[in-house]
């Protein structure tokens, strides 16, 4: 039975899936629109409180048995904390207050100040790391070996001149090429690549609603 | 038009738009009418007022305005099974010009979707490839699959991790539960746990959706019991970290630089934080094996990764692993049907420089 | 590091080839930061799928709105928050009415600081009530909601449906705006800026189903994923990482300068472009030297 219900589950969600792709009818969307709407919803939500369950068990255990770097647990758990009470107590920004006072003097701690002068900067920060990351791969990998790793060489040099204003003013031509190289060989193989992806998806939705692929639900009979 | 022009102006009206018509709007869930006119020849129409009567009214009602150039409206507040018809006039300023009343329509909600068919056609024949591929598979019929190094090296990054004494880590992608590379990456996280869970190694599985957190806790845990190990399972091991995507990247990170595992599997959907992720990965020596269907996430795995499954090998992982035939055979099912996914492509290439190719060029 | 303690043993080739990766992340960091701080003049010059967003934007019925999409987090801050004060400046100029909406709640604060810094540029030139931005009439910013389709499909109906109130906490029904705004139907082009693939899902729900146009705003990294859409069509332009954002720019300040609208700006976008070009040739200094060393040691095994 633990086994049988959610493949029943996902047979009948499945198929009604597919139902409300050809049936415009009220009966059939709008109970689609209770089960996107309203279900996963409440689903969504619940699912949160497991995760924040989960995050607050991670670093509890890790404080209590003291694991390698267990004072960043602390960082984590009172981030947390004092984060979720000034969203939901401290007000949007100055102009829009909540119930806590959520300024020192000119410094100011609404969900708004900790947007932007936490989550930005450091969301930017990890983003930038790319650049450092990108030129460090292309130094180590980007060699031309063979003939296809010198053909790819070739392109990306192309591309990277291409994109830069500098070089119009140099040879006029290299930007409409390295657009045409991005419009028409990348999309003609990322078609070819979409294709097969397409097949793959169908393949184990299929392999899902009829309860070959067991997977997701750890496998075996 | 001169003509139409003196006479509008004699009369301070404007030519008004002609073949009013009225029905209901095919293939929708009801509730709305579509009016469709011919426009008014005159060139100095500004807007369309349309207007709208019920069945046994006394009272034309407006129902809004469309653009000079509109020859149609959509009545999206026309309950179903209620007869209305229609008048549509022409206006510029203070001149009008009404046309005729259009016959009754009403809207109406209909079971089957007609221009969704050549949809459904195609679908039911890749359907039916898909069910006589896995009716041979079930027969046992023998299926070959060409070798895919990054699967064939599972075992062997799992046995060097646990050679090494570290943990494993998986990565089942930043996306949600409604993406079937989340799903795919799932069924290979299921694969991967029951080797963990024999061989004894840690394994961890830090997640950004809070939905596939809770399947993929499951589907480890379920794994572990599969292969008589239920005792070996960690809860601690799965767990959620955040939905914020670059605050995940620089947790996975840390956790790579800090707990070394051996191996790292960065299965599912990713998107700019895959390089920052693999070259981190590559800094801490662990074996990396990737796959993701993300197409322009590739060159960066492909550089910093030892193996990268590419896009429909994401789906075919589960299958090759488990070898389970019936798996297999969906494989297969995909195989033919991109033959005749090309064959339609080269007829339709084909198709289409006929018809632009004169028999004289030939000649 | 690495270099020194094979100094000894290994060719100068060979030291490279090893090279600590610090070293590579000390040059990049030096030619970015060098340029930002003493910028060298780069004008941009708009490329094709650029420029066809421009044109179509700036001709679009005057009746239709422009709906801008925040569908990024403060990480692609940096390469696409430029294109959305870009479009909202052109929008403005050019008197369309805007509507907003985020698809992330990171996206809502990213939203709400570009349309105020784009609102206090108009309105400080502003010498009526017609002259200015105001919310509700010129713009109106719808905020959040979940789940995703629902909003995608649902705004195709009735936009006030989805947003009961806007980020402000106004009643939309009650909004001026909302009189020619009522659904997909009266809007000319949805720009979704995205650092994801949701541009993608916009087409696939509000384009598939209600056949709204589809402008697409992303990153460098992820602009190769969709040239395929911008092939077939189901893109409307697109503006592809930093360079895309700075040719915007440099179009809406020619539009402008036609207008008489010469008050200073910042072009963010425009402004790090010699920091991009400096990077650019750093590592295509980078491949060549690694080829070169590449092949040098090939051959000294050899």
């Amino acid at each position: 039975m633990k086994r049988k219900l959610p493949l029943l589950i996902v047979l009948v969600t499945g198929i009604f899936g597919v139902l409300t792709y050809i049936i415009p009818h009220p009966v059939v969307q709008t109970t689609d629109s209770v089960i996107r709407n309203d279900i996963l919803r409440i689903i969504g939500a619940f699912s949160l409180v497991l995760g924040i369950g989960s995050i607050l068990r991670h670093h509890f255990i890790k404080i209590k048995r003291k694991s390698e770097n267990w004072g960043y647990s602390w960082i984590t758990v009172v981030a947390l904390f004092v984060s979720a009470v000034i969203g939901l107590f401290g007000g949007i920004d100055p102009t829009r207050p909540g119930i806590l006072p959520t300024h020192i003097g000119g410094f100011s701690f609404h969900i708004q100040s900790l947007f932007t002068g936490l989550i930005v900067p450091l969301g930017s920060t990890m983003f930038a790391l790319l650049a450092f990351f990108m030129a460090s791969a292309s130094y180590r990998a980007f060699r031309a070996r063979n003939f296809e790793a010198t053909l790819l060489l070739i392109s990306a040099f192309i591309l990277m001149l291409g994109a830069m204003p500098l070089t119009r003013l140099l040879v006029k031509e290299l930007p409409s090429f390295a657009e045409w190289i991005l419009a028409v060989p990348n999309t003609a193989a990322k078609r070819g690549i979409g294709f097969g992806i397409s097949l793959g998806i169908l393949a184990t939705s299929l392999k899902i609603i009829l309860g070959i692929e067991r997977g997701w639900l750890g496998g075996g009979e | 038009m001169a003509l139409t022009c003196i006479v509008a102006l004699l009369f301070c009206t404007l030519a008004p738009p002609g073949d009013v018509a009225a029905r209901d709007v095919p293939n929708d869930e009801g509730g709305k009418i579509v009016v469709t006119w011919t426009r008014s020849p005159d060139p100095s129409v500004v807007s369309y007022r349309v207007l709208r009567q019920a069945e046994g009214a006394a009272e034309w009602d407006t129902l809004g305005i469309a653009g000079r150039l509109a020859s149609r409206y959509f009545d999206e507040e026309a309950p179903n099974g209620t007869r209305y018809r229609y008048k549509v006039v022409a206006e510029a300023d203070t001149l009008h010009g009404e046309s005729e009343t259009s016959g009754y329509a009403q809207a109406a909600p209909q079971w089957f979707n007609t221009g969704r068919i050549p949809t459904m056609i195609g679908a039911a024949i890749i359907f039916l490839i898909f069910l006589y591929t896995f009716e041979r598979a079930r027969r046992g019929a023998k299926m070959f699959i060409r070798r895919i190094a990054g699967l064939d090296a599972v075992e062997e990054a799992l046995g060097r991790a646990t050679e090494m004494g570290r943990p494993t880590l998986y990565v089942p992608g930043l996306s949600s539960i409604d993406d079937v590379a989340t799903i795919a990456s799932l069924n290979i996280l299921g694969e991967v746990a029951k080797k963990t869970a024999k061989f004894g190694t840690p394994l961890i599985v830090p997640n950004r959706d809070p939905i596939v957190y809770t399947v993929a806790r499951e589907v480890v845990k379920e794994s572990y019991a599969a292969v008589g190990r239920p005792d070996a399972f960690n809860p601690d091991s799965v767990f959620y970290v955040t939905d914020q995507q670059f605050a995940y990247a620089a947790a996975v990170d840390g956790i790579m630089l800090r707990e070394k595992p051996a191996t790292n599997f960065l299965i599912g959907m990713f998107w700019a934080e895959s390089l920052i992720l693999a070259e981190t990965g590559a800094i801490s020596g662990a074996v990396q094996i990737a796959g993701t269907d993300a197409v322009s996430q590739l060159p960066f795995f492909i550089t910093a990764c030892d193996y990268t499954l590419i896009g429909e090998e994401l789906y075919a992982a589960s299958a090759y692993i488990s070898r389970e035939p019936l798996r297999l055979g969906a494989i297969k099912g995909q195989d033919y049907n991109k033959l005749v996914i090309l064959a339609l492509m080269l007829g339709g290439t084909l198709l289409a420089l006929a018809a632009n190719i004169r028999i004289t060029d030939v000649l | 590091m690495a270099a020194q303690s094979g100094a000894k043993r290994h060719t100068f080739w060979e030291i490279l080839q090893r090279i600590d990766r610090r070293w590579i992340y000390l040059v990049v960091w030096l030619v970015v930061m060098v340029p930002l701080i003493k910028p060298f003049p780069v004008k941009p010059v708009a490329s094709p799928p650029v420029q066809q967003m421009f044109n179509y934007i700036d001709t679009m019925p005057e009746d239709k709105a422009l709906l801008i999409s925040v569908d990024y987090s403060p990480d692609t801050q940096a390469e696409l928050h430029p294109m959305t004060i870009a479009l909202l400046r052109h929008a403005f100029a050019t008197r369309r009415r805007v509507g907003l909406v985020a698809t992330y709640v990171y996206g809502l604060g990213l939203a709400e600081d570009a349309l105020r810094e784009v609102k206090r540029e108009f309105d400080s030139v502003a010498t009526s009530h017609e002259d200015s931005i105001i919310s509700g009439e010129d713009f109106v910013f719808w905020g959040w909601t979940t789940p995703l389709l629902t909003m995608m499909l649902g705004m195709g109906e009735k936009i006030t449906n989805v947003f009961p109130v806007d980020y402000y906490g106004a009643r939309t029904e009650s909004l001026p705006m909302t009189r020619h705004v009522k659904n997909y139907n009266d809007v000319g082009i949805l720009v979704s800026i995205a650092g994801s693939s949701m541009p993608i899902s916009w087409v696939a729900y509000a384009q598939t189903q209600f056949g709204l146009r589809i402008g697409c705003g992303t990153t460098a990294v992820s602009a190769a994923d969709f040239y395929t859409y911008l092939n077939s069509g189901q893109f409307t332009g697109m503006l592809a990482g930093m360079r895309g954002a700075a040719e915007y720019e440099e179009l809406v300040r020619e539009k402008m300068a036609q207008m008489d609208m010469n008050w200073h700006v910042r072009n963010r976008g425009t402004e790090a472009m010699s920091s991009q070009t400096a990077a650019h040739i750093a590592i295509i200094l980078f491949i060549i030297v690694g080829n070169i060393g590449y092949f040098a040691t090939r051959r000294r095994k050899s």
